[in-house]
C-alpha cells in the first residue's frame, strides 16, 4: 500500500487539512458528514494506482474556514479553488454520502472540472417515501446501526462506547474533550450545508442530466441511512451512469470495506479511457 | 433586590404511560385542549396574583412544540398581563430572535406591550433553546450570527430615527421604520438568559444588559456562571451591578419543612422526569467548542440526572421548606451568587393552584421583606471574600 501524507494546505478560506499520496491519474476523495479521513486505508489502496487527494472540507477536522462556508455553493467554489491550487484540471472525483452530494453539485455546475464521477451512497436528493434518516439528533448507538453492517468494526465499537458514556451522567464530566471534539466539529460543519433543506438540494435532480462525464454509482446494500432509491435515481438520471451494488456492507463502506470499494472503483476507472 | 414570579406554564397532564421526550417529537395528540385552556387561565391568574402580593415583576418565556412550557408566543401572554396588571414589570424572557424573520416583528410587538403597559416591559432576547432548532428547522450553525443581527436591528429600530436601511448577512431590510416606538427611552431594560456559554456572557457584559442564569443545575454551576459573568464585565472595564444578574430557581414554601417536602416532591419529579427529557438536545454548531469545553464539566449535574431528594437539597436544585428555611437558603445563595434579581419558579410541574398560591403568599409575607432588608438596592451583595478574583 502506498503512503499517504497529511499537510495543511493554503486555500481561499484558510488552511485545510489535505491527505495525498500515490502516483497516476489524479483522484479526489470527498468525505462524508462524519469527516472520515484519518487512518482511512481506502486512500492507501487507491494510491497504488492513482494520485490521491483527500481534502477535509472547511470546518471539519483541522481545516480552517468553516465560518466562510454557508451552503453547498460555497463548498463547491472552495473545491474549484482547491483544484486550481493543486493544478488539478479535471481529476476523477469520488464522494461518499455528503461528499457524493458535493461531487454531484460540482459535476452539474462545472462539468469540465472532472473527468469521471463516482458517487458512493450519495446524499443530495429528497425522495418522498424514501427519506434519508436523521444524522443530527440521534444517539451514536442509533447511528452505528445505519453506518456499519459489522458491529464489531472498531469504529462501530467506538460509537457504542461513546453512547454508553453519554447516557451515564457521572461519566460525562470525565470525557476527554479531544475524544468528542472531531464529531462536534464534523456535525457543526455538516449542519451548515445540510440542516435545511435536510441533506439535499431540491434543484439538483433536474440538473443531473447535465452531467456528461462517465459516472459510477455505488450502493452499499445494507446502507439503512440512505435508502436504495437514492442510488437508483442518480443512476437513472445521469446519462450513461452505471450502478454497482456491494452486498453485506452499510453506509460507511470506505471505512468498513475499503478493499472491496477500491476494487469496484479501480475496475470502473480501468474501463474508462483516461485523458492523456 | 427585585423579586419576580416566573411561570413556565407547563402541560400538567402527560399520561402516565408516556415515557418519551416532552420536546420536539412529543406527540401533540397527547394535548387535551380542555386541560390546556384551563391551565392557561389559571397560570395567568397566578401571575396576576403576584402583583397583589408585592412582587416586582412577572416573567414568561418562549418555547415551541413541547409539554414543558405552553408559550410558543409569550408576547400574547404579555399583552394580557399588560392590561390585567397595573404595577409589576412584565419580563418576556425572552423572544427567540432567530425564529422571527424579519426580527422587526420583535421590535414591533415589544413596543406594543411597552405602550399598553405604560412602560413596564423588560425585553428579553434569547438565542432559543436547542430543541427549537429542530422544531422550527432553523439552522443552528447560524443561531448566534442571526441573534446578533436581529438584536442590532431591534435596537436600531428603537433608538434611531426611521426610515433606515439595514443590510446584514442574514437580514436585508430596505425600510426599517417601526411603529409604535417604545415608551421607555432609549429602550426597555434588556435581559438575556444563558446556560453558561461565554459568548452570551460577553455579549451581555458588552452591552451592559442583565444576565439571567438558566436553572436546573447544581448551585456550583451557577457559582461558576456568575463569576464568569462578573469577569466578563470587568474585561469590559466596569464593575457589574447586581441588578445586571438574575438567578432563576424553583421555590416552594409551606408551614414546615416536612409539609413542604410532602406537598411538593411529587410535582417536582413530574417536572424533572416528564417535562425535562428532551430539553437538553444540543444541535450541531449551536454551542461553540470553546464554550462546550467549559460547560462539559457541569452537564452531568443537569437536573435530569437527579435520582434522590437528598441530591435536590444538596445541590440547591429547588429551594423548599418552611419560611425560615427558605429565607436562610436564599440569603446564603444570593450572597454567594451576587444576583440582584431573584426569579422564582413558584409553580412547577403538576403543582396545583391552591398550593402554588399558598406558597406565593408565604413567600411574599415571610421571606421577601426580610430579603429586601438584607440586600438593599444599590449595595454590593457578595459576601466579603467571595468577590471575583
Amino acid at each position: 500500500m502506498a503512503d499517504i501524507t497529511t499537510e495543511l494546505f493554503e486555500t481561499n478560506v484558510g488552511k485545510v487539512q489535505l491527505r495525498s499520496g500515490g502516483t497516476g491519474d489524479p483522484l479526489v476523495y470527498l468525505h462524508s458528514a462524519g469527516g472520515e479521513g484519518q487512518d482511512l486505508t481506502f486512500l492507501n489502496d487507491l494510491a497504488d494506482n492513482f494520485s490521491v487527494y483527500a481534502p477535509m472540507s472547511p470546518g471539519f477536522a483541522d481545516s480552517e474556514g468553516g465560518d466562510q462556508i454557508d451552503d453547498m455553493e460555497d463548498a463547491v467554489f472552495h473545491l474549484l479553488d482547491l483544484f486550481d491550487r493543486l493544478d488539478l484540471d479535471a481529476p476523477n472525483v469520488l464522494g461518499l454520502s455528503l461528499g457524493g452530494w458535493m461531487a454531484a453539485e460540482l459535476a452539474t455546475r462545472y462539468p469540465d472540472r472532472l473527468s469521471t464521477l463516482i458517487l458512493v451512497n450519495p446524499a443530495g436528493l429528497y425522495l418522498e417515501g424514501a427519506e434519508i434518516k436523521d444524522i443530527f439528533g440521534r444517539s451514536p448507538a442509533e447511528m452505528a446501526v445505519d453506518l456499519f453492517a459489522d458491529k464489531s468494526h472498531p469504529m462501530a465499537q467506538m460509537m457504542l462506547a461513546m453512547d454508553r458514556t453519554m447516557s451515564d451522567a457521572s461519566a460525562l464530566k470525565d470525557i476527554p474533550f479531544e475524544l468528542i471534539e472531531p464529531t462536534l466539529k464534523s456535525m457543526a460543519a455538516a449542519a451548515r450545508l445540510a440542516w435545511n433543506p435536510y441533506l439535499h438540494n431540491p434543484k439538483l435532480r433536474k440538473r443531473l442530466p447535465r452531467i456528461k462525464v462517465p459516472t459510477l454509482v455505488v450502493r452499499a446494500e445494507r446502507d439503512t441511512l440512505i435508502p436504495e432509491p437514492h442510488s437508483q435515481t442518480y443512476a437513472a438520471e445521469i446519462p450513461g451512469a452505471k450502478l454497482v451494488k456491494v452486498p453485506d456492507v452499510a453506509h460507511m463502506i470506505s471505512v468498513e470495506r475499503p478493499a472491496e470499494l477500491s476494487a469496484v472503483v479501480s475496475a470502473f476507472l480501468a474501463s474508462v479511457p483516461q485523458p492523456a | 433586590m427585585r423579586f419576580f414570579n416566573f411561570h413556565l406554564m407547563p402541560y400538567p397532564s402527560l399520561p402516565d404511560d408516556y415515557d418519551g421526550p416532552a420536546w420536539v417529537t412529543c406527540p401533540n395528540e397527547l394535548y387535551d385542549p380542555a386541560v390546556g385552556g384551563q391551565a392557561y387561565n389559571r397560570y395567568l391568574d397566578e401571575l396576576i396574583y403576584s402583583e397583589e402580593l408585592g412582587f416586582d415583576g412577572v416573567c414568561i418565556n418562549e418555547h415551541h412544540q413541547n409539554a414543558y412550557g405552553l408559550m410558543p408566543s409569550p408576547n400574547l401572554m404579555a399583552s394580557i398581563l399588560a392590561r390585567q396588571t397595573k404595577r409589576v414589570k412584565i419580563a418576556v424572557v425572552g423572544n427567540a430572535l432567530p425564529l422571527y424573520d424579519p426580527p422587526t416583528r420583535v421590535a414591533e410587538e415589544f413596543a406594543m406591550i411597552d405602550n399598553i403597559s405604560g412602560g413596564r416591559l423588560i425585553a428579553g432576547f434569547v438565542v432559543g433553546g436547542g430543541p427549537e432548532y429542530y422544531s422550527f428547522s432553523i439552522n443552528p450553525a447560524f443561531a448566534r450570527e442571526k441573534f446578533a443581527e436581529a438584536h442590532e436591528i431591534i435596537i436600531k429600530a428603537w433608538t434611531e430615527p426611521g426610515p433606515q436601511e439595514y443590510i446584514g448577512k442574514h437580514y436585508k431590510l430596505r425600510f426599517l421604520n417601526t411603529w409604535p416606538r417604545p415608551v421607555q427611552q432609549p429602550h426597555p431594560e434588556v435581559w438575556i438568559p444563558g446556560a453558561g456559554s461565554l459568548e452570551t456572557m460577553e455579549f451581555v457584559a458588552k452591552h451592559h444588559y442583565a444576565y439571567m442564569g438558566i436553572p436546573y443545575f447544581h448551585i456550583d454551576v451557577f457559582d461558576r456562571t456568575f463569576r464568569l459573568f462578573r469577569e466578563a464585565c470587568e474585561k469590559e472595564g466596569y464593575e457589574y451591578d447586581p441588578i445586571q444578574a438574575g438567578w432563576l430557581t424553583p421555590i416552594y414554601v409551606a408551614e414546615t419543612d416536612e409539609e413542604a417536602r410532602k406537598q411538593y416532591e411529587d410535582h417536582f419529579w413530574y417536572f424533572v422526569r416528564r417535562l425535562l427529557p428532551g430539553i437538553n438536545i444540543s444541535p450541531p454548531g449551536y454551542t461553540t467548542l470553546r464554550s462546550m469545553k467549559g460547560m462539559l464539566k457541569g452537564i452531568g449535574t443537569f437536573a435530569i440526572n437527579l435520582k434522590t431528594w437528598d441530591e435536590v437539597v444538596d445541590g440547591h436544585y429547588a429551594i423548599v421548606g418552611s419560611p425560615s428555611t427558605v429565607l436562610e437558603k436564599l440569603e446564603a445563595n444570593l450572597g454567594r451568587l451576587g444576583t440582584g434579581n431573584l426569579l422564582g419558579l413558584f409553580q412547577l410541574g403538576t403543582l396545583p393552584e391552591d398550593l402554588t398560591k399558598r406558597s406565593l403568599e408565604l413567600f411574599a409575607r415571610e421571606v421577601m421583606p426580610k430579603l429586601r432588608e438584607r440586600f438593599p438596592d444599590g449595595k454590593p451583595m457578595l459576601r466579603s471574600g467571595e468577590r471575583a478574583a
